[in-house]
């Protein structure tokens, strides 16, 4: 896992990158091999970007990165140079309200231990932006690359669903 | 969406996803819960988000291989580069601390008494991969990494044993010092065995085998341990389970009293599902590290570590089964017989070996027992416990015989099974074991699963039509159901029966015997608010969302009036925690009583204040009440009083009894040490399987069941337990196992080799409930946390069997995981 890098002083050789984060324009200097679910978590203070494997299965750590999902622990900070990520956080409005897929996964009861929860939501957001009202086998496609341990996964659908009604509404 | 219905002979029924609105207590309600904010909003602080200042951080180097002589250690490059805090090999750990506690502490042979000897860190020999050989320390984790990598250990390899059955042959033996491999058996019988099988028409046979699999939740371990030199003590954070039963595996192993390392679990943990009770060699290293450096020390386990030596493998299980019958259709006996690998060490869940005898004949009314098990060691990552604690593999074994004896009788299988049902007349029913079943109609279960079925034949799943349409395209479609128990509320005085003098347990009396209760807190705060304080750590299970709704009701308050918070392993007193499907009894039972502690409490505190007998004042709707002059004191005000009386506001604590102690019927099993689960919480399932006999995969096309767990305190929380047991069923049932290779290489140490079921792999669950109160307990609620995990493999499994009916396999799910290679050989012998 470690890359030994050194520059000529015997530290870690860093790299300064820019990214935008919840809105926020964050500039700090990295080493090349720390991974951008690293960076969100410690960097950024973000903890609601979970890792559960570190080799791309779980997806607890997906974020959003000009839009799309991704898996945080499968990429490099330096790689995000410049790009706007979005996370769980960025989710909650200024009042401190939920977004209505974090309303839908409460009322639905589609989080137990809740460590995959940060990953699902926002696999839900990207499925609902691009597709705002899916069916149940598009729901799954959607949201395959997510594992949650916890609740067999019925009231997911159940909170996807709810979310979808929620934000037509809106 | 569930349905729920009520049959008969049952109470009312619930809606699973709304409220009752005949009710007007909070508890019954599936109220949305308290923990959800924090964990959708990111807030929620997990293990791994802890990580205080001036920390540093952990890595370890691990065996690579199954059973080596390590004949060196060199650390000198590790230590010389600049980021290396600390490096702490066996001769650190030996020279300063004790090993960690055994599952088993005496083996006995012919050749005399044998011990094992586990350290935190591989001593002369490692026995598994993945075994922690060297702990490193840096700044940060890569770091760590990096420093770990130059720590160079010579090994000489020596032959593994990698399977139950060969370590019982002791070639290669594990543990020397231990003298065998097999560091535990035992021989119970219950009745007339010898009679029942020489006077029963026929004997059945069949050997089983249930494949190694876990729990894998979504967080790995994680532990942050300070060492603090002016008191001499250590405070430890670490998503460890049953936190206050287990602490002395850390404490007796850094040579502390128990309340000089204070463990503390964070509100929120990942998921453990019982995986996570023996995570405490890493919190002995990060604490003997910390104490060395003076500063806190994390390690966050890596999913690697996780998968290959992550101390968190469950059972791995070859069964023999012999069922005795009548031509009738009566069962006469039943004769077990198993050996589990359980890896390097026998840990603390040794005794999972004989919980299946809480529940030893499942459903069925038989009482003529014989059960028999061997605990070999083998080099591969040590057992411990997994939801069902080594019932689901039993049920399966069971199921899959009982399966065999109605086809060779000739009986339809669930006609079989109904003839031999424990009848409701016979409530509460006393098992051959003694543990007792509280309550249940055992047939209007397995009546109403038929009637679904039948449902499926008229033009559904099951439709013949259909049926025969896909048969044509190999695809072969079945179901078969039973009804299936699941143990609840274990007691906590058997589970040392293995290091008990076993020989001695006839002389013992009722008096000897001693149950841990369940210990609850609450404090009224000075704005009226109350804090409850729980003596168990949570992973998901909701207890602060059901103690808010428990103790609103007794308080007359709105649940959020009610925080929950927890105690640490020093401030609690030990108890046995979340496992075992206790806490919907025991937290429940627990409240009940800390409420009236708190009513009588500030009843006398406003009693005083007004100079008037307790009897002149009543609690009522959140305040004190003088009845005489209708005066009134607010919860707040009564805690003003008592801080400013005695400098502290109002606090009470209750120790709930552990139910089946109030009993007579369970003094038996608990004077002989037998598992004691007083709760019998049961279920039929109808998983439709289809059967791809050109692949070997089977897909469950819906998954029926029809479910009973008592009084339902939540239902919503209720059918997520469900949901998820059943789900983790289906993942062993078809997907999951940590294979070995013959040199002991693990073959799953990535999500990508073990698999976890995603939402393509789980099938719509149709749920439906009946509640069957509990005599037993105070809420008339039964355990429900790990059903789904016990019922749903024996379900697919003998609906795999009657899918393949028509072809002339010879039960084709005779081992677990059911995987579309093992069903591929069995059907290609058919080709054959």
């Amino acid at each position: 896992m470690s890359t030994d890098s050194m520059n000529e002083e015997g530290g870690p050789t860093t790299t300064e990158i820019t990214v935008t984060v919840n809105g926020t324009q964050v500039t700090a200097d990295v080493e090349p091999r720390l991974k951008l679910s690293d960076f969100l978590r410690y960097h950024c203070d973000l903890r609601g970007v979970r890792v559960g494997c570190e080799h791309g299965v779980c997806g607890a750590c997906t974020v959003e990165q000009d839009g799309a999902s991704i898996k945080s622990c499968l990429s490099y900070a330096v790689q995000a140079d410049g790009a706007k990520i979005e996370t769980v956080e960025g989710l909650t409005n200024d009042d401190g309200s939920l977004h209505p897929i974090q309303e839908a996964f409460h009322e639905s009861h589609a989080l137990q231990c809740g460590f995959c929860t940060s990953g699902f939501v926002m696999a839900t957001k990207e499925l609902l932006e691009e597709n705002p009202s899916p069916t149940r086998e598009e729901i799954e496609t959607g949201l395959e690359d997510n594992i949650c341990r916890c609740t067999g996964y019925q009231n997911i659908y159940k909170a996807v669903e709810s979310a979808a009604a929620k934000m037509e509404d809106d | 969406m569930s349905t729920s219905r009520s049959t008969e002979a049952e109470g009312a029924a619930h809606s699973a996803d709304g409220t009752d609105e005949e009710s007007e207590s909070f508890t019954g309600q599936g109220l949305p819960r308290v923990e959800d904010h924090r964990i959708l909003t990111g807030e929620a602080e997990y293990i791994h988000d802890i990580t205080p200042e001036n920390c540093l951080h952990m890595a370890l180097v691990r065996s690579m291989h199954a059973h080596a002589e390590i004949t060196d250690i060199d650390t000198s490059e590790a230590e010389a580069h600049p980021d290396c805090e600390l490096v702490l090999t066996a001769e650190d750990v030996k020279a300063d601390y004790n090993p960690m506690p055994t599952g088993i502490t005496e083996v006995h042979t012919d050749e005399g008494t044998g011990t094992i000897t586990e350290w935190s860190l591989a001593d002369d020999r490692a026995r598994f991969v993945g075994e922690p050989v060297v702990a490193v320390v840096a700044s940060n984790r890569y770091a760590a990494e990096d420093v770990a990598d130059l720590v160079n250990v010579t090994y000489e390899s020596l032959d593994p044993v990698t399977d139950g059955m060969t370590a019982r042959e002791d070639e290669t033996i594990v543990h020397d010092s231990a003298g065998t491999n097999i560091v535990d058996s035992e021989h119970l019988t219950f009745g007339d065995v010898d009679e029942a099988f020489a006077d029963a028409d026929q004997v059945v046979e069949g050997e089983y085998f249930w494949g190694r699999i876990s729990g894998v939740p979504l967080e790995t371990a994680g532990v942050v341990a300070q060492y603090d030199a002016d008191t001499d003590s250590f405070d430890i954070d670490c998503n460890i389970q049953l936190h206050t039963l287990v602490d002395d595996t850390i404490y007796d192993t850094l040579g502390y009293d128990p309340d000089d390392v204070r463990v503390s679990v964070p509100p929120d943990v990942g998921g453990s599902y019982g995986t996570k009770i023996a995570i405490h060699r890493y919190c002995c290293l990060a604490a003997m590290a910390s104490q060395k450096l003076d500063r806190p020390v994390k390690f966050e386990e890596d999913r690697i570590e996780n998968l290959q030596g992550g101390d968190m493998h469950c059972s791995e299980r070859n069964y023999k089964m012999r069922l005795a019958v009548d031509d009738d259709g009566t069962m006469r006996g039943l004769d077990v017989w198993f050996v589990d690998d359980f890896g390097a060490y026998p840990r603390y869940p040794v005794n999972q070996v004989l919980k299946p005898l809480s529940v030893v004949t499942n459903s069925y009314d038989l009482q003529n027992v014989s059960y028999e098990y061997e605990l070999a060691l083998t080099n591969k990552t040590s057992q411990t416990a997994y939801r069902g604690f080594g019932v689901d593999p039993h049920i399966y074994a069971l199921e899959m015989v009982v399966d065999k004896a109605a086809r060779e009788l000739d009986i339809d299988p669930t006609e079989f099974r109904r003839r031999n049902l424990i009848d409701e007349s016979d409530m509460p029913y006393t098992l051959a074991t003694n543990n007792i079943y509280d309550s249940g109609n055992y047939a209007a279960t397995l009546d109403r699963i038929e009637e679904i079925i039948e449902d499926e034949r008229d033009g559904g799943y099951l439709d013949p039509e259909i049926v025969e349409e896909k048969r044509a395209e190999g695809k072969y479609r079945g179901v078969q159901p039973s009804v299936i128990i699941e143990p609840g509320v274990s007691g906590s005085d058997w589970t040392d029966r293995q290091r008990s003098d076993r020989d001695a347990l006839a002389d013992r009396d009722r008096e000897d015997v001693t149950e841990l209760p369940e210990h609850l807190r609450a404090r009224v705060e000075s704005d009226g608010t109350v804090t409850a304080f729980l003596a168990t750590d949570s992973s998901g299970q909701g207890h602060q969302t059901l103690v808010s709704q428990l103790l609103a009701d007794e308080l007359s308050l709105l649940p959020s009036d009610i925080e929950v918070d927890y105690l640490n392993s020093a401030d609690a007193p030990t108890e046995y925690g979340s496992a075992a499907s206790r806490m919907a009894v025991m937290l429940s039972g627990a409240t009940v009583g800390v409420a009236d502690e708190l009513k009588a409490s500030v009843e006398s505190t406003a009693a005083a204040h007004w100079g008037v007998d307790s009897e002149d004042v009543v609690y009522r709707e959140g305040h004190v009440e003088r009845i005489e002059t209708g005066e009134w004191l607010s919860l707040g005000d009564i805690s003003a009083i008592e801080s400013e009386r005695d400098g502290s506001p109002t606090q009470v604590s209750y120790d709930y009894e552990h139910p089946a102690t109030a009993f007579e019927e369970f003094d038996d099993a608990f004077v002989e040490k037998l598992p004691v689960y007083p709760t019998a919480a049961f279920g039929a399932n109808a998983p439709i399987v289809e059967v791809d006999i050109n692949t070997g995969e089977v897909d469950i096309l819906v998954f029926h069941t029809v479910r009973d767990c008592g009084t339902m305190l939540n239902p919503m929380i209720v059918e997520g337990q469900a949901h998820g047991g059943i789900a983790q069923g289906i993942g062993a049932a078809l997907m999951e196992e940590f294979g070995y290779d013959e040199d002991g290489q693990p073959q799953a140490i990535t999500l990508f080799d073990y698999l976890l079921p995603s939402i393509k792999n789980i099938p719509h669950i149709e749920m439906e409930h009946t509640e069957t109160p509990s005599p037993f307990t105070v809420t008339g609620a039964k355990g429900v946390g790990e059903g789904g995990m016990i019922d749903a493999p024996a379900s697919i499994a003998t609906s795999i069997n009657a899918a393949l009916d028509p072809l002339d396999v010879d039960e084709p799910a005779d081992r677990i995981p059911v995987s579309p290679a093992h069903l591929r050989k069995r059907l290609r012998t058919l080709e054959e």
